[in-house]
């Protein structure tokens, strides 16, 4: 199992943010390698997203399940992707924390397994690659708050859902 | 094994080469040398659609040296770099560097471009083009944009190349490296010949007066290679023996400033805590030639 977190500030409130985080429209636009995200219902969604390590860098048909969503605080999934000789699980946590001043603080973390060809890259490039495409995302997402892209919460916790992952 | 179907395309030109990579986008990939892609997509490691073959773009394949920069296309291999007179006078850090890349066949298809844009940390080019603070030049349908190097490599083989971006070449600027008082050396240490490096330095060193009897480094450049997920500037190296003449204690700071900056991957051969003493060693030796060869004749480069 491989474990990511990281941090990232923002200029807006996390009642403001929470609105871009749960918008899969937003998602879709900000989300590296994200070619697109339907919304199957309030709780499940799929995604094709293209991402990887250098050239290697396969297709994953993605599903994700919100599993806890306690606005405008924390935000947790579990999701699943698949392509041709790779595949992985996670859960993916992010908590936002006001400031004081307006400001508001993202932690987030991830832990995954991966298998196949990409899991032979290992942590050290897959933890230094997922960093810098959280972070762009982070950053994507910042700059349509900044120029006052709407945002439409949409997403809910699926009921009596547990995210996990096995060890 | 063989690497799964694609198709291929052999443009002649930057526009043709910039359209069919904003068609396909990232189920493309650019050819060049074929040193690293072939062996990925025949392990199918990598399976993209379409191969875009740039071994006829002319115009990319140029070495220009001027009065004030450097400009070396991408396309030029490094056997070229590697034999360039130009570039042995002007920088030679880079045939230094290319000189030690693999083997004579890999030598004489590797590119420079391919090294820039494959960014692997352990890479010869991405290491010097840091080291001398080089710009990447990049086209797309949407227009040229220079990066610098800096800037460009973001993690472990992760650039700010966007996938309908094509490197045309870098330049480096002159103005820092007068040929008379300036020194460079590229110091690998590797397993075998062929092999990636364990840690390389590549250095460089300005002394105010080469026939002085205690010339002073006015200005020195330290990078790292394999040192971290990317290739590894290390600033608090060069302020250690910058404004004065170099002695055992400026070169053992040094040494010890790249120690403490390196973040190594062990690796199956070298793990950590070795690889962060090679950084250090492979600092202190690569400045000590670099100070030399600013301080004696220019000629032997």
């Amino acid at each position: 199992m491989m474990e990511f977190e990281g941090e990232f500030t923002s200029n807006h409130s996390r009642e403001e943010l929470w609105n871009y985080f749960t918008d899969p429209d937003i998602l879709t636009a900000c989300a590296p390698g994200c070619d697109e995200i339907v919304m199957e219902s309030p709780s499940e969604l799929a995604a094709v997203i293209s991402v990887g390590v250098g050239s290697v860098k396969p297709t994953f048909d993605v599903d994700m399940v919100v599993t806890q969503a306690d606005e405008p605080e924390t935000l947790r999934m579990e999701v699943g992707g698949n392509a041709t000789r790779n595949s992985f699980d996670a859960v993916a946590e992010m908590n936002l924390h006001s400031n004081g001043d307006d400001t508001t603080t993202a932690h987030w973390s991830a832990q995954t397994n991966v298998s196949g060809l990409i899991a032979s890259m290992g942590q050290r490039a897959l933890g230094s690659v997922s960093t810098r495409l959280v972070n762009n995302f982070f950053e994507d997402l910042e700059a349509k708050a900044d120029e006052g892209v709407s945002a439409e919460s949409q997403l809910q916790a699926k009921e009596g859902a547990e995210a996990s992952i096995d060890d | 094994m063989k690497p799964a179907p694609f198709q291929y395309h052999r443009p002649t030109t930057i526009e043709e080469t910039t359209t069919l990579l904003e068609t396909h986008r990232h189920d493309a990939e650019l050819m060049a040398g074929n040193q690293s892609l072939g062996i990925i997509m025949a392990n199918r490691l990598a399976t993209p659609n379409h191969i875009i073959d740039i071994n006829d773009l002319e115009e990319i394949e140029y070495i220009d040296v001027t009065e004030s920069s450097v400009e070396i296309g991408s396309l030029v291999r490094h056997r070229t770099i590697e034999n360039s007179a130009e570039l042995k006078a002007t920088l030679p850090l880079f045939p230094q560097a290319a000189e030690q890349i693999a083997g004579p066949s890999v030598r004489n298809r590797g590119t420079l471009g391919g090294s820039i844009g494959e960014a692997d940390p352990a890479g010869n080019y991405p290491t010097v083009l840091t080291a001398l603070d080089g710009d990447l030049h990049v086209t797309s349908v949407d227009g040229s944009r220079t990066v610098p190097a800096t800037e460009y490599f973001i993690a472990y083989m992760f650039t700010d190349l966007g996938e309908d971006e094509l490197i045309t070449g870098v330049s480096i600027g002159r103005d820092p490296f007068p040929a008379d008082r300036t020194g460079m050396a590229f110091l690998e240490q590797k397993a075998a010949a062929q092999t990636w490096p364990t840690i390389s330095a590549a250095t460089a060193i300005r002394v105010d007066n080469p026939k002085a009897s205690e010339p002073v480094v006015e200005e020195a450049r330290v990078a790292l290679a394999n040192a971290a997920d990317i290739p590894l500037r290390v600033t608090e190296a060069e302020a250690s023996i910058q404004g004065e003449p170099l002695t055992d204690e400026s070169l053992s700071a040094a040494a010890g400033a790249a120690i403490d900056a390196a973040q190594p991957e062990g690796e199956m051969h070298a793990d950590a805590e070795y690889k962060r003493e090679l950084a250090g060693e492979y600092t202190r030796r690569s400045l000590e030639t670099s100070y030399e060869r600013a301080t004696t004749t220019q000629t032997d480069q």
